[in-house]
């Protein structure tokens, strides 16, 4: 079953097309990679889904519905739900704070429920704080939980940014080269989790990384760009064996 | 000189520091919590203020069905200026809240037959008839003076100002508390990560304009009530900064540093023009009064330099990045 539908995506910059016609799609409960060399358009298209750039032209799709005029926070609240290149911590909000903004349908953001319904507030930010402790273990953040999230390190920030995507039940998750930075030991055991929401939960995920032999191991579908299009998409073997695609690494000979 | 000493000087201190509490606690919600630098947060005082005392003198609702309208006022003129203007970068946005908070103050300028103009609300019922917009403030204080067995009017009004403000602030510290007031935090941290979980900036901005536009009204209504006539001028841009003054001296994101950084500013604003022991002596009165600007803005740069985070602000909050 189809999740994400892309069709036709184009967006330039001052006549530089740095996404051209990309079309491709990404299967519910599926691990898919984007590839392709650096200014290839990985993270345009990245922004241009999660609803931070307008495309010019074409439609993304999610679970049936449009998403291309949408903001990013209907699209997040759809349950696509994106992290960035550089990791986005709330610096002066604590570790655990940063997790529990991102708790869904949360009756205390609403003023009035804050006066009005105090214990039903109170219930569900208890509940939350569970939820956000067991996310924070999960990512082996919890004993900085109580700290300012402005003085974890780079790979950590990456760490409870994941942490923070999987408060918001998101049923797609983009990784903007989530591995980028971490230390290979909790690389892997990021990947472990990746595979083990995908079966337990079947959280699909769209990520963008350069590790190829990682790519190559994980993802069901790997979709590569180069210049702005679209150059191929298919299963790991299917791209490895692919002349264009190594052209496109590499630089096409002659 | 034995202004120093009097009782019913220092509750007009407490008064003013009162106001500027109530003031202050909106720039702390817009500022402080939601990043949003609204420099033309004088705006709604005077909206609040204005309405008030106009629809006091030349409708006939009581003072306070025009009191709680005044407040409804300020909220929908947050929004008129939030919906235009809280998409634009923080630095334009800062721009055209000055602007907006100086075509308010120009509109009661030049507005003579609504608001009475420059000569203020002396002149709202038109030349030679004085008008009386706070004639059910006065009963009201003074029910309040007999009720409450108090001496004087100027220490009444001083518990009223008070009561008003604590309750406020208890109220805003719930509120900045709970979940919505870390949905502001987020938004001033990084407002793109808050869009990505789910978040609605732009309406928690707007929230956030609305709830300081109540404060700012309500802060406009006990002056309004102190003073019994106000004008143009006393909704200068200088009023705005001295509450972020007052914000910056007390710590920002902390609710209860506002009423601490207004008593301090009140006893250096109020108070310096009365000192009158050295240095102070060596300046006339009229010259003293200039003088505490003078000292506001070296306390200010002190600040800045020694203790950034103010009196009560997190010095590790101030170098996270």
């Amino acid at each position: 079953m189809t999740l994400l539908e892309v069709r036709g995506l184009t967006r330039s910059f001052g006549g530089v097309r740095a996404v051209d016609e990309a079309s491709f799609d990404v299967a519910a409960g599926s691990i898919t990679a984007l590839i392709g060399p650096n200014g290839a358009g990985k993270s345009t298209l990245f922004n241009i889904v999660s609803g931070f750039l307008r495309a010019e032209r074409g439609t993304v799709r999610f679970a049936g519905r449009a998403m291309q005029r949408r903001t990013p926070h209907r699209i997040a609240r759809a349950g696509l739900v994106r992290t960035f290149q550089t990791p986005r911590a709330l610096t002066k909000l604590s570790v655990l704070e940063n997790v529990l903004l991102a708790a869904p349908h949360h009756p205390g953001e609403r003023l009035g429920r804050v006066f009005a319904t105090p214990r039903a507030v109170r219930s569900h930010e208890a509940a939350a704080e569970r939820e956000a402790r067991r996310l924070l273990e999960l990512v082996r953040l919890d004993r900085h939980a109580d700290e300012y999230a402005g003085t974890l390190s780079g790979g950590e920030r990456k760490l409870l940014d994941f942490a923070r995507v999987l408060m918001t039940e998101p049923r797609l998750i983009l990784l903007d080269e989530p591995m980028a930075g971490v230390n290979p030991t909790l690389g892997g055991q990021l990947l472990e989790h990746i595979l083990e929401l995908r079966e337990e939960r079947g959280v699909a995920f769209l990520l963008i990384e350069h590790d190829l032999d990682l790519v190559m191991r994980a993802s069901d579908t790997v979709v590569v760009m180069n210049e702005g299009r679209i150059l191929t998409v298919g299963t790991p073997d299917e791209v490895r064996r692919d002349e264009r695609v190594v052209d496109a690494y590499l630089g096409a000979q002659g | 000189m034995s202004t120093v000493l009097s009782g019913e000087f220092w509750a007009f201190v407490g008064v003013v520091a009162g106001i500027y509490t109530i003031f202050g606690l909106g720039v702390q919600v817009q500022f402080g919590y939601t990043g949003l630098l609204n420099f033309g947060h004088v705006a709604f005082m005077a909206i609040g203020a204005y309405t008030m005392a106009i629809l006091t003198v030349k409708t006939g609702i009581g003072m306070w069905a025009a009191a709680v309208i005044a407040i409804g006022v300020s909220i929908l003129a947050g929004l008129l200026l939030g919906l235009p203007t809280l998409r634009l970068r923080a630095d334009y946005f800062a721009i055209t809240t000055i602007a907006f908070s100086e075509i308010v103050r120009y509109v009661a300028l030049n507005e003579d037959r609504l608001t009475g103009g420059s000569q203020g609300t002396i002149n709202l019922a038109g030349a030679g008839a004085a008008a009386q917009y706070d004639e059910s403030w006065q009963r009201f204080q003074t029910r309040a003076q007999a009720w409450l067995h108090l001496g004087s009017k100027d220490v009444t009004m001083l518990v009223l100002v008070w009561s008003a403000a604590l309750v406020l602030l208890v109220l805003l510290h719930l509120a900045v508390r709970s979940p919505w007031g870390r949905v502001l935090r987020s938004i001033r941290e990084d407002e793109d990560a808050a869009a990505s979980l789910g978040k609605n900036v732009f309406s928690y901005k707007l929230q956030s304009l609305a709830v300081g536009a109540v404060l700012g009204a309500v802060a406009g209504l006990f002056y309004a009530w102190q003073f019994s006539f106000f004008s143009p001028d006393d909704f200068a841009p200088l009023v705005t900064f001295f509450a972020y003054t007052i914000v910056i001296l007390g710590g920002t994101a902390r609710t209860w540093a506002v009423p601490v950084g207004a008593i301090l500013f009140g006893v250096i604003y109020a108070g310096t023009r009365f000192f009158d022991f050295p240095p102070f002596s060596y300046f006339d009165s009229a010259d003293r009064a200039y003088l505490r600007l003078a000292v506001i803005g070296v306390i200010l740069i002190a600040l800045m330099a020694f203790r950034p985070q103010g009196l009560f602000g997190k010095r590790d909050e101030m170098v996270l990045e």
